[in-house]
């Protein structure tokens, strides 16, 4: 027998083991925890993410673009703007780490300073939605009845469309630009988390512990602050991640047909667009700007996935 | 002695697609200070309802409740807040009745922060006492609820409804998601509780074994309404409702000698929704006339005994 | 009972083990258990959560989820053959057709967008290789049989209630009229009016059709009712078996005596209960002395000595596994 085996069993006859003594069991604590953490908290969910390989491999390519982005205006030897005809089209070379564009214009400075595009719309959007969509959400399903009714029928009808579609419509109303770009897609992601957010607090509503809380004199806005929304937040923290890579997605796709952010500045949507006449003599003007766009929505994704996984039990072995 | 608890004639609907559901109709009964009542019947029957409307988790759709003399059954926040350091629930399945982010010692302090100004040592030191007398170790003060074994969640559940000193504590089939060994654990903690406190219980089960042992006085529900109300032994000895008959010679005995006459009941079971006027038990009654769908009423047909049959004098040749 | 013993045992479970994997742990669930059932005859299977009984009764059907399974070992055998080691089409034939089984809750065990006679006709035609107005004739019959009337048949399993549907269950599973019934936990979703009248059927059908069952439980009271002979399991292990007499009239393993001293009584009175204190061992943890020695009230040192994984013969079909065979009855 091994020899932590052997530990096992001695301290078992001594009957230290802590949860040997009384009570109940129907279905079994797992015993192997040492620590006592909360389900759902920051250490929690961190070791569960940070055991999974996915996850760290997402975290490290995010991190070395963020950091990639914030250092660009020391590590980048010509500023993204400046236009050098005659290193035009230059393939990548020592010079010019990731080669240049038409203008002749610097794509490796292009590249790490549109990721401060890609990132800003993707973050801020996202929150915007989360915001608006959270608290949609759980009005609608907390008091129910007919503010459910309404804000539920309202939110169908952006459903209704597919989200670039409706992007682009808002883009259309509104103009382009960078605000005007986080703000149509902040405004299609509402309905996603405010569905979400409905559904759990349904869930949540009928658990035993909220009644448990009101014959204890709990008030309302406590259950709510304290039961209701910290049991519901876990996939709604998984769906900020999604939206995240999702909506870097789109504001691409959104400057890639020229509704987002515009040609001179250096969205790598708007490169990919500025770039495709030249796809087949300088692949490399595309190919660059691609790369980034996967590699950010393939991090995101991954770290979403682990979130998914830490903080949803059923998911588990 | 008086009475602690005094319902008349208590509804409950609710509304449902098909119509209103009577899940509690016209259901009287009085329960004294330090007393158990077991509240016993099938699933669907509307004892649970009760015990929630009893607490005011649902408000009463007609009826009277008094507690201690005073009249309940309506309340405004404060009232209600006053009602329930006296009175206090302990639920059914001890894996959703507590909150899975809430450590224990949070759980248990909880109605005490909200009900007291008290300090956080002396939460502390309250809340150690309370995890001492439902007998759960110390150290598992600052666990999570889904470290622990059902029967010590329960303890749990049970060490936050003493958290107040209430008087009176409904029960909610506190036993009946535990296994056997357990179950008796529990059961003699409610007990030994009962008699260093004085608690009046509401006892709710489905389990006939587990009111006798805990009861004083069993109240049978069948769809809504009273069927049968009687002291335990008398009930047990003598049931004279055809119902109550049926379901205790429904339980299954660890005697393998005496084999009990079954009495094997046929027929749908009503539905609750718009039941209307009637006897429920009439479409599965051996016994049941055309007189049983018209009307039943409650009736004291032996000393403190009382019974909802038309038929009950003939059944049991009275 | 006596001539049970000399019958050929129909069904036959020899040292079966079964490990899961379970996180980073290896969950011990059954640990060694071995049991006969003959012909036409009853064995309740009684323990407590968690001690094992249903993956006994999956893993001798060789329907435990395969992902989750880290080994099985022993043998199953039915009419001679080892269940462990058929091919899927044996296996195919052998479920439903000579063992079948009931699950614990009704309302998931039918499919919900089926009526309930085509559900129950399925199975029959795909065994029995029949016409479909046939296999719709046997099952109208097996309906009446367990008392649905054929005006119900066409209807779907959400418009009956827990009893019915509970019956239309039993119904599907005996159809192909099985040699062997596993049902497990049977009655525990439904009310004690209903579960009189389900236990009922399944006794008189049992009796009517010969079936040879396994009924797996943790009531006491319905073991006494239905069963010939029990086995009670606790941690993974049959801790004492035999006859039903031998089991409720002498019972001599102690985690036996402290289920019967936990129950509360109808006929006795008696203020405090017993519950047995502590809980079950850790089924990940390997243990090398008798399963229940931490929860025992008669536990000494030779309770660590002896070789805790052979069942002794208290008398004779009777067999307990603790060494004390006669020392607790002194003890009471």
């Amino acid at each position: 027998m091994p020899e932590e085996l052997r530990r096992k069993q001695e301290n078992h006859e001594r009957g230290d083991h802590p949860e040997h003594r009384r009570g109940g069991d129907r279905h079994r604590p797992r015993r192997k925890r040492q620590e006592s953490l909360k389900p759902g908290s920051f250490k929690y969910v961190w070791r569960s993410v940070s055991r999974n390989k996915g996850a760290v491999v997402g975290m490290i390519m995010l991190a070395a673009i963020v950091v990639l982005c914030f250092l660009s205006p020391y590590i980048c030897k010509y500023p993204y703007a400046k236009l050098n005809m005659m290193d035009s089209y230059q393939t990548p070379n020592l010079n010019h780490l990731f080669g240049t564009d038409e203008m002749g214009r610097d794509l490796f400075s292009c590249v790490l300073y549109g990721a401060r595009y890609t990132l800003i719309i993707g973050l801020l959007a996202t929150a915007m939605s989360a915001v608006l969509g959270i608290i949609m959400g759980a009005a609608a399903g907390y008091f129910g009845g007919i503010v459910d009714s309404c804000l539920m029928r309202f939110l169908d009808i952006f459903q209704a469309f597919p989200t670039l579609v409706l992007a682009m419509a808002f883009c259309a109303v509104f103009g382009t630009g960078v605000d005007k770009c986080i703000l149509a897609l902040g405004i299609t992601g509402i309905p996603g988390f405010a569905r979400l957010m409905r559904a759990n607090i349904l869930r949540i509503v009928n658990m035993e512990y909220i009644e448990a809380a009101r014959t204890i004199n709990c008030p309302t806005w406590k259950i709510i602050l304290k039961h209701i929304i910290p049991n519901s937040v876990s996939p709604v923290i998984v769906e900020i991640a999604m939206t995240v890579s999702r909506n870097g997605l789109t504001s691409s796709s959104l400057s890639f047909l020229g509704l987002g952010v515009q040609p001179p500045k250096p969205e790598w949507g708007a490169m990919l667009s500025a770039a495709r006449s030249y796809i087949r003599d300088y692949p490399h003007m595309v190919i660059i700007p691609g790369i980034f766009i996967v590699i950010t929505v393939l991090s995101f994704n991954l770290i979403g996935d682990a979130f998914r996984d830490a903080l949803d039990p059923t998911l588990k072995n | 002695m008086a009475a602690l608890i005094e319902v008349k004639n208590l509804q409950k609907y609710f509304k449902s697609a098909g119509g209103q559901v009577h899940a509690v109709d016209g259901v009287s009964f009085t329960i004294e200070k330090g007393e158990t009542l077991g509240l016993v019947g099938e699933s669907g029957c509307g004892k649970s309802t009760l015990g929630r409307t009893l607490i005011h988790l649902n408000e009463p759709t007609g009826g009277e409740m008094f507690y201690d003399g005073r009249d309940v059954t309506r309340l405004n926040t404060r009232q209600l807040t006053e009602f329930r350091k006296d009175v206090q629930m302990i639920f059914q399945d001890p894996f959703s009745s507590l909150d899975p982010r809430q450590t224990i010692q949070d759980i248990i302090e909880e109605p005490m922060r909200l009900a007291t100004r008290m300090s956080k040592s002396e939460l502390k030191e309250k809340t150690i006492e309370l995890m001492d007398t439902v007998g759960i170790e110390k150290r598992l003060r600052q666990s999570y609820p889904h470290e622990l074994d059902g029967g010590r969640r329960q303890r749990v559940g049970i060490a936050r409804a003493l958290a107040l000193d209430p008087k009176f504590i409904v029960c909610d089939e506190p036993v009946s998601a535990l296994d056997v060994s357990i179950q008796a654990q529990i059961l003699n903690l409610l007990m030994d509780l009962q008699e260093t406190r004085g608690l009046t219980y509401l006892f709710i089960t489905h389990d006939m074994s587990v009111v006798k042992h805990i009861s004083n006085h069993i109240c049978v529900m069948y769809l809504g309404q009273m069927v049968e109300k009687s002291e335990k032994e008398e009930l047990f000895d003598k049931p004279l409702h055809p119902y109550t008959k049926a379901l205790l010679s429904a339980i299954p005995t660890t005697d393998i000698h005496h084999q009990k006459q079954r009495i094997l009941l046929k027929g749908e079971i009503k539905s609750a929704i718009n039941p209307g006027p009637g006897c429920r038990f009439a479409s599965r009654c051996p016994y049941a006339t055309e007189e049983c769908r018209q009307g039943v009423q409650l009736k004291e047909v032996l000393p403190n005994h009382f019974v909802a049959c038309n038929k009950v004098e003939e059944i049991n040749g009275l | 009972m006596a001539e049970n013993h000399q019958k050929e045992p129909l069904f036959s479970v020899r040292n079966l083990v079964v490990d899961y994997h379970s996180g980073d742990s290896i969950v011990h669930a059954v640990n060694g258990v071995s049991f006969d059932l003959a012909p036409g005859e009853t064995l309740g299977l009684v323990g407590e959560t968690g001690a094992g009984k249903t993956t006994i009764a999956k893993a001798s059907l060789r329907i435990l989820p395969e992902y989750s399974v880290e080994r099985i070992e022993g043998e199953v055998f039915y009419d001679g053959k080892d269940v462990l080691k058929m091919n899927d089409h044996e296996l195919r034939k052998l479920r439903g057709e000579h063992i079948s089984m009931i699950f614990q809750d009704p309302m998931t065990a039918l499919n919900p967008v089926k009526t309930v006679i085509s559900q129950i006709a399925e199975g029959y035609k795909t065994h029995h290789n029949c016409s479909k107005a046939e296999a719709n004739q046997v099952a109208i019959k097996m309906l009446e049989m367990v008392g649905i009337g054929a005006d119900r048949a066409e209807e779907f399993p959400h418009q009956f209630s827990g009893g019915m549907k509970q019956r239309v269950v039993i119904a599907l599973a005996l159809a192909c009229s099985p040699k062997v019934l596993i049902a497990d936990e049977p009655t525990t979703a439904l009310d004690v009016t209903i579960q009189a009248q389900v236990l009922d059927l399944i006794k008189s059908l049992r009796d009517e059709l010969g079936t040879a069952m396994v009924l797996i439980t943790h009531d006491l009271g319905i073991v006494a009712e239905v069963c010939d002979k029990v086995a009670v399991i606790y941690a993974g292990r049959i801790v004492e078996s035999g006859t039903k007499e031998d089991i409720f009239d002498h019972p001599t393993h102690p985690y036996t005596k402290g289920l019967f001293a936990a129950l509360p009584d109808l006929q006795k009175k008696v203020r405090r209960l017993s519950p047995i204190e502590g809980l079950p061992p850790d089924p990940c943890e390997e243990r090398r002395c008798c399963d229940f020695y931490d929860r025992c009230p008669y536990k000494c040192g030779h309770c660590k000595s002896y070789d805790h994984t052979k069942a002794i013969e208290v008398s004779p079909g009777h067999f307990s596994r603790c060494w004390r065979t006669d020392a607790t009855k002194e003890g009471e």
